[in-house]
């Protein structure tokens, strides 16, 4: 059990070793908020003057997104070593079975907990603040970080199961894209065609927005949490059974 | 006689089991401890698919297969324990430099990080990787990529190695160095299975040879033991004159190629008297040469000729 800890811990070192063998690829993940933060604050949240209303509703609309699009590394990098025969390799090796998959996700866990960091350092520069208390703003983080995780869990089944790393990409891109853009998490759903309005009622990732704008700067609605609490435990329900399926199929 | 590796009646199916046929058929094959197996066939013969049973990948759908004493399916961990494997294409994560790969297995298997350390400077030496070793392997040549991956197969000191078609898209100078690799490492006792679609590469390295064709075995023995199934030495003569030729076909019945007749010899005493014949008949030849038959002769009439 603890060779397995250990050997999982290492293949977590592993996986953040790129970050910093190449520099370009960490400042983009840490800059990656900022850019999102000037695009929605400045270029379109900019035009009606009220600079810190923007700020105050795109903001956690901008953490929800990037940790939500980070999720896409896990399967990539599954993919990418099944790809590639480096897990092939592991397989051969006397090490547990679970440390492969148990590394990777460690290590995405940790990347996620850096970039929603990270956004929450540049929103402080550009004008946020937590309006409510450090309890409330633990809690709309750890929303943030359960349903990342629940859809980590989903890619890394698309890894698991697809034929190659830009299939895999490219899927994960077009269910992550309509989920959150095609959300409340930059602009209000009033004014929208009907189906669009349905949709971002129905999309967990509003309610996730909703619930973390509400647990940062006030005016929470309750149901907001639950809805997204149950879609959470929904998609893990879902993606990690089949997940885990999947993987042992390609470790057996 | 001590075998490393010992299978029987290996079979295995990929996708629909009554659609197409096997990928392995039937196959027997056996390696002598501390020597190399040789194992040639065309491409989609089931090289790589008995490799990838052997190393406990892919499960057979029948027959068993022993490796360093213990079975593949069944006890897959204490197989592991002994096996290194190198595939066809590297197998290094390209994101970490030459070092860090092999201080990922080091730690992976368990040594102390200076252990490990010394291992990794050990094996970026001895296959000359030292200068690349701090850069991402992503940048590195495809001969320093092989010889990264054989070092990474090597820091577990396997007993057992699987190298599948590891000088594939090597230049010959990098094939050289890595065959001189692998008679260092079977000179320490290590037991290493080669595929190769290379008949001199089998020829050079192989103290056995397994031929495998869709799925079944089509010859085994050593080198020289198959050389010998496809008939022993050949005479090659070719006459001095054009117009000759036919004279020469008729003595020596068959056909010429391009000039030249050659005929299986079955022991060495016919030779001279074929010449002899040759020179009744008043042929005179330009040249005349006895050659053993080579492995593409052998490779040739086993697998149907059909490359």
């Amino acid at each position: 059990m603890t060779t397995a800890l250990s050997q999982s811990l290492t293949l977590a070192w592993r996986s953040l070793i790129p970050l910093r063998n190449s520099p370009g690829q960490f400042a983009g993940m840490l800059l990656q908020p900022v850019f999102m933060i000037v695009i929605f604050v400045y270029l379109f949240g900019g035009s009606g003057g009220d600079r810190s209303g923007a700020v105050a509703y795109m903001l956690p609309g901008v953490l929800v997104q990037v940790a939500l699009m980070s999720t896409i590394t896990t399967g990539m990098n599954l993919a990418t070593d099944i790809g590639n025969g480096v897990f092939d390799r592991f397989r051969t090796m006397p090490i547990a079975r679970s440390a492969p998959l148990a590394g990777r996700v460690m290590a995405d866990l940790l990347t996620l907990v850096i970039t929603v960091a990270m956004s929450l350092l540049v929103g402080y520069a550009v004008g946020f603040r937590v309006t409510t208390s450090p309890f409330a703003a633990l809690a709309g983080i750890g929303l943030v970080l359960f349903l990342s995780m629940a859809l980590s869990w989903g890619s890394a089944w698309l890894g698991l199961v697809a034929k190659s790393v830009t299939s895999m990409q490219g899927l994960a891109t077009a269910v992550l894209l309509p989920l959150t853009f095609g959300s409340s998490a930059f602009v209000p759903a009033t004014d929208m065609p009907g189906w669009l309005t349905w949709w971002m009622g129905v999309n967990p990732v509003s309610h996730l927005a909703g619930s973390l704008r509400g647990l940062l700067g006030g005016g929470l609605r309750v149901s907001d949490v639950w809805i997204t609490l149950g879609w959470t435990a929904a998609l893990f329900a879902l993606f990690a059974p089949l997940a885990l399926r999947a993987y042992n199929r390609r470790v057996r | 006689m001590t075998y490393a590796i010992e299978a029987e009646g290996l079979v295995k199916r990929y996708g629909d089991a009554s659609a197409s046929r096997p990928a392995l058929d039937g196959v027997d094959l056996r390696a002598r401890t501390g020597t190399v197996l040789g194992v040639l066939g065309p491409n989609g013969a089931g090289k790589t698919t008995a490799v990838r049973v052997l190393a406990t990948l892919t499960a057979p759908d029948a027959g068993r297969a022993l490796v360093g004493g213990h079975d593949v399916t069944r006890q897959a961990g204490k197989v592991r324990e002994l096996i290194g494997l190198t595939g066809q294409y590297a197998s290094v994560d390209e994101k970490l430099t030459g070092t860090q790969n092999l201080l990922l297995m080091g730690r992976l298997l368990g040594l102390s990080r200076a252990a490990a350390r010394a291992r990794a400077a050990e094996l970026l030496a001895r296959f000359g990787l030292e200068e690349a070793a701090g850069r991402a392997a992503s940048g590195y040549s495809g001969g320093m990529r092989r010889r990264l991956d054989l070092a990474v197969s090597l820091v577990s000191r396997p007993r057992i190695l699987f190298l599948d078609e590891p000088t594939t898209g090597l230049d010959p100078h990098a094939r050289g160095d890595l065959w001189d690799v692998v008679r260092e490492l079977t000179a320490d006792g290590v037991t290493v299975l080669l595929t190769t679609q290379y008949l001199e590469e089998a020829d050079q390295l192989a103290d056995d040879l397994l031929v495998i064709d869709r799925g079944r075995v089509a010859a085994a023995g050593t080198p020289d033991e198959l050389k010998a199934l496809a008939g022993g030495h050949r005479l090659d003569v070719r006459p001095l004159l054009a117009t000759d030729l036919e004279k020469t076909e008729a003595v020596l019945g068959a056909t010429a190629v391009e000039g030249r007749v050659s005929v299986p010899v079955h022991d060495l005493s016919e030779p001279p008297a074929l010449l002899r014949r040759l020179d009744d008949a008043g042929v005179v030849l330009a040249e005349h040469a006895l050659r053993l038959p080579s492995l593409d002769d052998v490779f040739l009439a086993l697998t149907g000729g059909d490359r």
